[in-house]
């Protein structure tokens, strides 16, 4: 608010003193060196009347402050101006602006929302003839502006607006000199009344703001009431502020709050008050005592604790297992791009050497050559598809998908008995599935029995069954190993569920999608009384 | 025909299919890197050039490029077989805008790979 300060000297006295003109914002107070104060436009007539029998030059309050010179006694003067304010309280169609004041007050004492807010406005005493009190809110960065407030003091009113409308509005009542508007001149911006209205522009860092009122009329408002409105609408500024503030802050709050009731970890806010100031779920859930896995002193008074729980591990271990997932990825990669080259040198060397004349002896040594130089490859590749999407089907004995499964799992098994039984002769049964993917499983399925089992004291062994029933193959999986502990069966399948400290908790996951993938399914059967069964089904036929 | 350049980089690849195709009656020159490739295919008159895609100095694309200074687009499409382990459509792509033949590495059936280089 700006303060233009005219100073009135009352030369010609003893007691002496000056009058105050003060400027704040549209409004102008006349301040007596004796602190009282009354309101310009209200009294305007009265000082104008007064003043202009001395000097002529005080034509207008926006002219610049000058310095004039009064011959009469200062106390007299101010006598006469309050003297007939007094007299003007008595008029019912004056304004009493301690009454305004006061008014003002006490709206922005007893609003907590905007549309209250603009409820209460009405109460003021020069507009108890409006009838309708708008809020038009744009905060800055959203897509649209919002309409709340009251229409014929009674039907409550709230409405989006579209951003262009507002800001058309908005600096047509920013730019007005009258500061009187009719519905006509806005007639494409769909506002909710028809008829001459008052509006009033505010402006902060987070929003803009236009505040309306109407009598639903088509008259035309008087000078002195558009000043007064602007006036007193200026002083909610504040209120409005506050208040928008407030309703930022509790939707800030109440968002937070859902957030973090969700939170996948047993959380709690304490404060030196109340022991219980928020927690989520999952604390509420679980009451046993727990492990302070984190906490910190938000302020003085607050404190959030993190408590340690199962989930806390998982999600803890995510970070490493994705890490140790695409480095292996990336190191497959390399390993064929960088190793195919010089296993195909070898490959074709060794063919150029198959075609010479050799000895018997050196002949099986270099067909022994080639077949290792084959499993070489055949391992770099199955390791590399290992990661692969897409995979085309082809038809194979079934008998090739276990075998390349053992081959590959070589290393991982040469302690551990094996037993393979073809039963319904499906040795030789065809299936026209993606090799890969059948081999991943399996592979997958042998390595992990073979890990449960190493410790073991008995003699490793895995058991696989295959037997063919309703168009599907059915390979049964079972080992000699601990088995799966029942509390933990329904982890088997989650991503990143692991027993092993090496492991990646994504094997069983893979495989099962696989599987599902190829119109069969991956599950874990609790019939054995010790030891694992894992049950892959595959028809024999995957979808096309 | 009977004149072919290898240029390859892998020395034991190199000098394995030198051997296979000079056991099938062809006149083989070999060069280990793309450069000297370039010089050799620029003073002497190949029928058949088989070009590795990852050399070590430059790649077998820059290869064909430099061979446009000699033959026209439909000559290079005739005498350029390219090699390949890395078979991503991308190469697959570019090789085909020079509508010269790609082989994979490694070679599923080495016979008829030894035909599509010769024939």
């Amino acid at each position: 608010m700006d303060q233009v300060k005219a100073y009135y000297e009352f030369v010609d006295s003893k007691e002496s003193a000056d009058i105050s003109l003060l400027k704040r914002g549209s409004r102008f107070f006349v301040m007596t060196s004796q602190g009282q104060v009354c309101d310009l436009p209200l009294y305007r007539q009265n000082i104008f009347q007064v003043l202009n029998t001395y000097h002529q030059g005080l034509k207008s309050p926006e002219i610049a402050p000058q310095v004039f010179l009064f011959t009469k006694n200062a106390i007299n003067l101010t006598k006469k101006i309050f003297h007939q304010k007094e007299d003007i309280q008595t008029q019912e169609t004056t304004v009493n602006w301690d009454i305004i004041f006061k008014t003002i007050q006490s709206i922005g004492q007893n609003s907590s929302s905007l549309r209250i807010l603009s409820e209460k406005i009405l109460e003021l005493p020069f507009l108890k003839n409006f009838h309708s009190s708008l809020v038009i809110l744009h905060i800055k960065g959203q897509a649209k502006a919002e309409i709340i407030g009251t229409l014929w003091k009674s039907e409550k009113f709230s409405q989006l607006f579209e951003t262009k409308n507002f800001n058309v509005l908005f600096n047509s009542i920013k730019k007005s000199k009258l500061k009187s508007f009719h519905t006509d001149s806005f007639s494409t911006l769909d506002l909710p009344f028809n008829g001459s209205f008052l509006g009033k522009d505010f402006v902060s860092k987070k929003y803009s703001l236009i505040y309306l009122t109407t009598r639903h009329d088509f008259l035309n408002f008087q000078k002195e009431e558009i000043d007064l409105f602007q006036s007193a609408i200026e002083l909610l500024g504040p209120h409005f502020e506050r208040i928008i503030d407030q309703e930022f802050n509790s939707k800030r709050i109440s968002e937070l709050r859902i957030c973090l009731k969700d939170f996948p970890l047993p959380l709690r806010l304490k404060s030196n008050f109340i022991e219980n100031e928020f927690s989520n779920d999952l604390y509420e859930k679980s009451l046993e005592d727990r492990d302070i896995f984190f906490s910190k002193k938000v302020e003085q008074n607050f404190s959030l604790d993190l408590y340690d729980c199962d989930e806390l591990r998982h999600y803890a271990f995510d970070l490493f297992h994705f890490q140790r997932i695409s480095l292996l990825g990336e190191l497959l990669n390399t390993l064929r791009h960088e190793l195919s080259n010089p296993l195909f040198g070898l490959k074709l060397g060794s063919q150029v050497y198959a075609s010479f004349e050799l000895s018997t002896d050196h002949r099986e040594m270099i067909t022994e050559i080639e077949k290792n130089i084959d499993r070489s490859q055949l391992i770099i590749e199955n390791f590399s598809n290992l990661y692969q999407e897409h995979a085309e089907a082809k038809s194979y004995p079934l008998r090739k998908f276990i075998d390349e499964s053992l081959t590959l799992a070589k290393s991982e098994i040469r302690e551990v008995k094996k037993d393979i039984q073809y039963l319904n002769d499906t040795e030789n049964l065809m299936v026209n599935q993606p090799l890969i993917f059948i081999v991943q499983i399996i592979f997958n399925l042998i390595v992990n029995a073979a890990q449960a089992m190493r410790d073991q004291e008995t003699r490793p062994e895995i058991n696989l069954k295959t037997t063919f029933f309703d168009n599907n193959i059915i390979i049964d999986m079972t080992d000699n190993g601990p088995g799966i502990k029942p509390d933990k069966l329904q982890y088997l399948f989650k991503p990143f569920f692991t027993t092993k400290s090496y492991g990646t908790g994504l094997g069983l996951l893979l495989s099962r999608n696989l599987a599902i993938k190829m119109g069969g399914n991956l599950e874990y059967i609790s019939d054995l009384p010790a030891g694992a069964h894992f049950r892959l089904t595959l028809p024999i036929q995957g979808p096309t | 025909m009977k004149d072919i350049l290898i240029i390859e980089d892998e020395i034991l690849i190199q000098q394995s299919l030198k051997k296979m195709l000079e056991r099938k009656g062809f006149k083989v020159d070999t060069s280990a890197s793309g450069k000297n490739g370039i010089n050799l295919l620029i003073q002497n008159n190949y029928d058949r050039i088989i070009c590795d895609l990852m050399l070590q100095d430059i790649s077998g694309f820059d290869v064909i490029e430099e061979a446009k200074r000699k033959y026209t687009l439909e000559e290079i499409g005739q005498k350029f077989v390219i090699m390949t382990a890395y078979n991503s459509p991308q190469v697959l792509a570019r090789a085909n805008s020079y509508k010269c033949r790609v082989l994979n590495k490694p070679f599923d059936d080495l016979e008829q790979a030894l035909c599509l280089m010769t024939e």
